[in-house]
């Protein structure tokens, strides 16, 4: 049992303070409050690119540019501004197996999830807590299904991947202004469908022989206000700030080449809607999801030939 | 003579002479036994040759003095190869002829050997290409000696060097080593390593039996040449040694890689299924040709941090061609490590030889090569082997209708008591002596107990040992943590909490009131204890106990001996609680009294004997616990059951835990999800009061063995839900709270049974009135003691709590108020 006798500092992170006289409006009258200005069916554009650490056997480097306001003011904190999404990834391995390990047919995949401490608005912790272990297991189930594991037995490969910049929960305004207890971890899952693009093209860079390379789309219900009323729509890689509420999102990381489908994860529940909104079914949305992951594997490929024709001088 | 002796008179000089002398002698033999043993054919071949290469050879040079034998040779090692023996002699005499003449070409460049690095100086020239090193290399031998020689400064050569940014022209240009190549030297244009004599002789004698034999193939020999790496021809693959084709793979390498060409897929079925595409996607025609525009559209520019760490990288990653790190060569030579696998493996070639060998005996080979479809057969189950999961086998669920189950087994009532009061009030003694009376515990252990505690020196704590088991409990003669003990009456079966009554332990008190159905409190009736204790915990156990949702309270005022059964002292004791407990929310008809002596045993199980004490007639404590109403449970809600203990490492059941069943029911085989780890889990087996079970229900303490999960998920406080209902981990909530101290929005601690969380309060929303409930101000500053307000706290970890559970908030080590989730 824990030591209850002591009285402990805060166990969890701290959020930064923020200061009345940065913001210029109260979040309540929401003029603030981000929207998303690309359509519906565009995913944000991606920065991708593969050797960025010279020391690991494979590495990759992703970006989701933060969404640029036009209308909002200018000054304020760096912290209020939207979210991104940055990621860097290294793959250490094939490399053998420590000799006390028991023998394995094929490569022992192994990967780490870390936020960085200053990932998010509020701090992160220094010790992997349960979303991090989380997305560590979802990434893994995403490439176990690609790596060929058998044409390395008795090794192991370590995908780490460090988050440098978290997408945001929700907007802070929200965070600040309610105590809703439905603060789902809508950031996670664009963080998720980094993760898997990312560690694929790490993978790559690494030379380990995978089926196809794999790639994360992320697709989400969002309900919104439309003039007066409230409607429903389906929406390629959320921005959890830009939405005021996010009915289901969901997650999958697809194969391409072999239409197939190695992680799908789906949070939230669709229903029930109101009358005049217009219904989705899951099937829907999980087939939007793997539109997002075409876009990614796009820009996947793209960055992956780059590095090919610079390896080849040409 | 000694050993010593013997070396010390060796002759070094003489035996290093022999031993010289024997090398070449046997050198000489080896050849001269070569020569004598050529056939009549292989001397007409050596014949035809020699006249060939004169020819052949240029004249008018130093090459005129080239011998006959010098010819034979060549041609011998060649294997009457006239072309490449006219290179290899061209080389090697055209050499030593210009070696003769005094040597003044300049260096072209100079070697520093330091650290197994070569640096080219600056301003000496660029490089030659390779073919030209290795001439170098064997030409300069001597001068590069003369150079090495020369006095060299180190510090003079790194002058001017900076640390980074080296400029290109002083970079170190590492140059593969000059590895020993394979076969003879010289002579041949490409580089590929010669063949042995003997495995020459041997590829020709194979020719001559292939082409002898028809083209019929050896059955292992069709997949074998069907998986040889080499771009293969219509012709059947030869898997034997035979050069002349892994030279030509050699040759080809740069083309194909050497990894077999996989048939790609269309690269894109899913976009061109023709299922209706998903909605608020664009029109799908055209998507190849677009791929590569869309690819450029996707793709953003790197962002400023993106730009600084690798933006200006790219450029210079842009690397010279022939400047290698150490361990690559540039060009594909023959010995690299890629080229291993150019040529048949070794394992092919002896297969395929095995194969010609049984066939040439003519038998049908008994073991006849696996056939594609079992070749297939064996792929899947070695990729089965591979997948194989966790093998402890899942206990498998009766399917029992749990409820259906539990009516027909009609047990007795079952209720939980929580023994509350003030420190050294005599709760444990109290329950200790009402255990023994009853014979659950037998007499001889009271009997051990009472010996070993005269020895500490605190006989009167005998009874109490009974359920304080721990050593440091006994030592110190206080209950720290809950205990947890059980009896039966003719109607009911009891389970008892003993819970400590110090203040530093009163998270552990809450932990056992929050399973509790009713709670006995016990007051210390001597002189000054009594009051003290309602200043103290009594008062505050009552309050929490009522918090957490108990309704009935039996009041055992104990000790009544001391005060030697005085019923004023009692009637006293009886009207300032009962009084305290009506206002704290208790009902007068849900409080009970009864004076008793937990050291004597009056009135507990047995009615008083002492005289002074014959004017009480009431029930006794046990008859009072048997009055109490059968509990309803919540057994059809989904199910809730919080852990209260994790127990590892078992034999048979690696995991376990305890606790009890808030909600709901179980049963062997359910699944159940632990929250906040959100894992799941399956019930291996399960134990209720220590014996084994196949179901439990709401209110029952059980033992939970589980598999498919890893400790580390669960912590003491957890909930094990149903998948299918799950209790949602929450940080923030609003409760309905009773304060006891002053509220402001601080730091607390929330107590939930054993699970407690760190958190804030983050806003009072409103001072509610006690009995109505309506709001009485909105958003005060501060809660006074004894009102009820609906505050909002905010938790630092997601913590499974949901509507209607109590909490408990305490903050520096003191309750400071309790309430209800909203």
């Amino acid at each position: 049992m824990a030591d209850r006798r002591r009285i402990n500092g805060p166990t969890g992170g701290t959020s930064a303070p923020v200061f009345s006289k940065y913001v210029i409006k109260s979040p309540e009258d929401g003029s603030d409050r981000p929207s998303r200005t690309r359509p519906g069916n565009v995913p944000r554009k991606m920065f991708l690119k593969t050797g960025v650490t010279p020391s690991a056997s494979g590495s990759a480097y992703l970006e989701l540019e933060a969404s640029k306001q036009s209308l909002t003011s200018t000054r304020g904190l760096a912290s209020l501004s939207t979210s991104g999404l940055k990621l860097t990834c290294t793959v250490h391995g094939p490399r053998p197996l420590p000799k006390s390990a028991p023998f394995s047919p094929h490569i022992i995949l192994s990967t780490h999830v870390k936020y960085a401490p200053f990932a998010t608005r509020k701090r992160r912790g220094y010790i992997r807590d349960s979303t991090e272990r989380d997305l560590g297991v979802h990434l893994e189930t995403a490439l176990r299904g690609v790596i060929i594991g058998d044409r390395w037995p008795k090794s192991g490969v370590d995908v780490i991947i460090t988050i440098l910049e978290g997408e945001e929960d929700q907007w802070w305004g929200d965070d600040r202004g309610r105590a809703a207890a439905g603060a789902e971890e809508w950031g996670m899952m664009s963080v998720l469908s980094g993760c898997v693009t990312v560690a694929s093209a790490a993978i790559v860079d690494a030379g380990i022989d995978c089926v196809d390379v794999v790639s994360g789309g992320v697709a989400a219900i969002i309900r919104e206000p439309k003039g007066s009323l409230m409607s429903t729509m389906l929406v390629l890689d959320p921005v959890p700030s830009e939405h005021q509420e996010i009915l289901a999102a969901c997650v999958v990381a697809y194969l391409p080449g072999r239409d197939e489908i190695t992680d799908i994860w789906v949070r939230g529940e669709i229903g029930p809607l109101r009358s005049n909104e217009k219904s989705f079914s899951y099937e829907d949305l999980a087939n939007n999801a793997v539109q997002a992951a075409l876009g990614s594997h796009r820009v996947l490929v793209g960055a992956l030939k780059e590095t090919a024709d610079m390896k080849m001088h040409r | 003579m000694s050993r010593h002796k013997l070396v010390k008179n060796l002759d070094l000089d003489e035996e290093l002479d022999d031993y010289d002398g024997d090398e070449y002698g046997y050198d000489e033999a080896g050849e001269g036994g070569g020569l004598e043993e050529l056939s009549e054919e292989d001397q007409e071949n050596m014949r035809e040759g020699t006249i060939k290469v004169r020819e052949a050879l240029p004249t008018g040079t130093a090459l005129d003095s080239i011998t006959d034998k010098e010819i034979q040779e060549a041609l011998w090692h060649y294997y009457y190869d006239v072309g490449k023996s006219v290179t290899y002699l061209l080389n090697t005499y055209s050499k030593a002829a210009k070696k003769a003449e005094p040597k003044k070409k300049k260096g072209r460049s100079s070697y520093l050997i330091a650290s197994g690095v070569m640096f080219s100086q600056a301003g000496e020239g660029a490089l030659g290409s390779l073919a030209d090193l290795e001439d170098l290399a064997r030409e300069d031998d001597d001068s590069m000696v003369q150079h090495c020689s020369k006095s060299f400064n180190f510090a003079e050569f790194f002058k001017d060097t900076p640390w980074f940014n080296v400029p290109i022209e002083r970079q170190a240009v590492l140059i593969p080593p000059l590895y020993p190549r394979g076969g003879l030297l010289g002579g041949s244009s490409d580089g590929a390593p010669k063949m042995s004599k003997l495995q020459a002789l041997a590829a020709a004698r194979r020719k001559k039996a292939q082409e002898q034999k028809s083209e019929s193939i050896s059955e292992v020999d069709k997949p074998m040449a069907s998986l040889s790496l080499g771009p293969s021809t219509g012709k059947a693959h030869d898997t034997s040694l035979d050069r002349e084709h892994s030279q030509s793979a050699v040759e080809q390498k740069p083309v194909s890689r050497g990894f077999p060409l996989r048939k790609r897929k269309n690269s894109n079925p899913h976009e061109k299924a023709p299922k209706a595409p998903p909605i608020e996607v664009e029109p799908t025609q055209e998507r190849e040709e677009m791929d590569l525009d869309q690819a450029q559209n996707d793709q953003a520019s790197p962002s400023a941090f993106a730009s600084t760490m690798f933006g200006s990288a790219t450029t210079s990653h842009r690397k010279p061609e022939n400047i290698f790190t150490m361990p690559y060569t540039a060009t594909i030579v023959a010995t690299s490590p890629t080229d291993a696998f150019a040529g048949p493996s070794p394992d092919d070639v002896v297969l395929a030889a095995q194969s010609k060998a049984s066939k040439k005996g003519g038998k049908d080979s008994s073991k006849t090569p696996k056939t594609n479809g079992e070749k297939k057969a064996d792929q899947i189950a070695s990729g089965v082997e591979a997948m194989k999961l966790d093998d402890t086998p899942r206990a498998k669920s009766k399917n029992l209708d749990v409820l259906a189950e539990y009516e027909k087994a009609k047990t007795k009532n079952a209720a939980n008591f929580v023994v509350i009061g003030h420190v050294d009030a005599g709760k444990s003694t109290l329950m200790g002596r009402l255990l023994y009376d009853l014979n659950v515990v037998d007499e001889r252990t009271v009997e051990r107990y009472r010996k070993d505690s005269e020895k500490l020196g605190k006989s009167s704590f005998a009874l109490a040992w009974v359920l304080d088991q721990g050593t440091e409990e006994r030592a110190r003669g206080v209950t720290i943590d809950i205990a947890m003990n059980k009896f039966e009456t003719e109607k009911t079966a009891f389970t008892i909490l003993d819970a400590p009554g110090h203040r530093d332990f009163i998270p552990n008190m809450i932990a056992g009131a929050s399973q509790a159905d009713f709670a006995v409190l016990v007051i210390d009736a001597s002189t000054g204890s009594f009051e003290s204790g309602l200043k103290g915990q009594t008062k505050e156990h009552a309050l929490l106990v009522r918090s957490m949702g108990v309704q009935r309270i039996i009041i055992a005022v104990n000790k009544l001996d001391t005060v030697s059964w005085s019923k004023d002292r009692f009637d006293e004791i009886s009207q300032q609680v009962s009084a305290f407990l009506i206002q704290a929310g208790f009902q007068q008809k849900n409080i009970s009294f009864v004076p008793c002596s937990g050291l004597q045993g009056d009135n507990i199980a047995r009615k008083s004997t002492e005289p002074a004490g014959l004017w009480y007639t009431g029930r006794t404590l046990v008859e009072e616990l048997d009055n109490s109403e059968p509990i309803t449970r919540a057994l059809t809600k989904p199910l809730r059951l919080t852990i209260d203990n994790i127990f590892r490492g078992g034999i048979q059941n690696p995991l376990s835990i305890s606790g009890r069943i808030e909600a709901g029911s179980l049963q062997t085989g359910d699944a159940l999800l632990a929250q906040p780890a959100k894992e799941k889990c399956f019930i291996k087996g399960l134990e209720v009061d220590q014996e084994p079970a196949d179901w439990a229900v709401a209110g029952q303490n059980v033992t939970v063995h589980l598999s498919d999960i890893d400790p580390i998920h669960l912590r003491v406080g957890d909930v094990l839900c149903s998948p299918s209902a799950p209790i949602n981990s929450i940080k923030h909530f609003t409760a309905k709270v009773l304060a006891f101290e002053f509220l402001m929005p601080m730091q607390i601690d929330v107590h939930r049974g054993r699970m407690h969380v760190a958190g804030r309060i983050k806003e009072i929303v409103a001072v509610l009135d006690k009995s109505t409930g309506a709001i009485q101000k909105k958003k005060p500053k501060i809660v006074k003691p004894g009102t009820v307000a609906r505050v909002v706290v905010e938790l630092d970890h997601a913590v499974p709590l949901e509507a209607p559970s109590r909490v408990v908030l305490r903050s520096n080590g003191d309750t400071v108020a309790a309430g209800l989730l909203e």
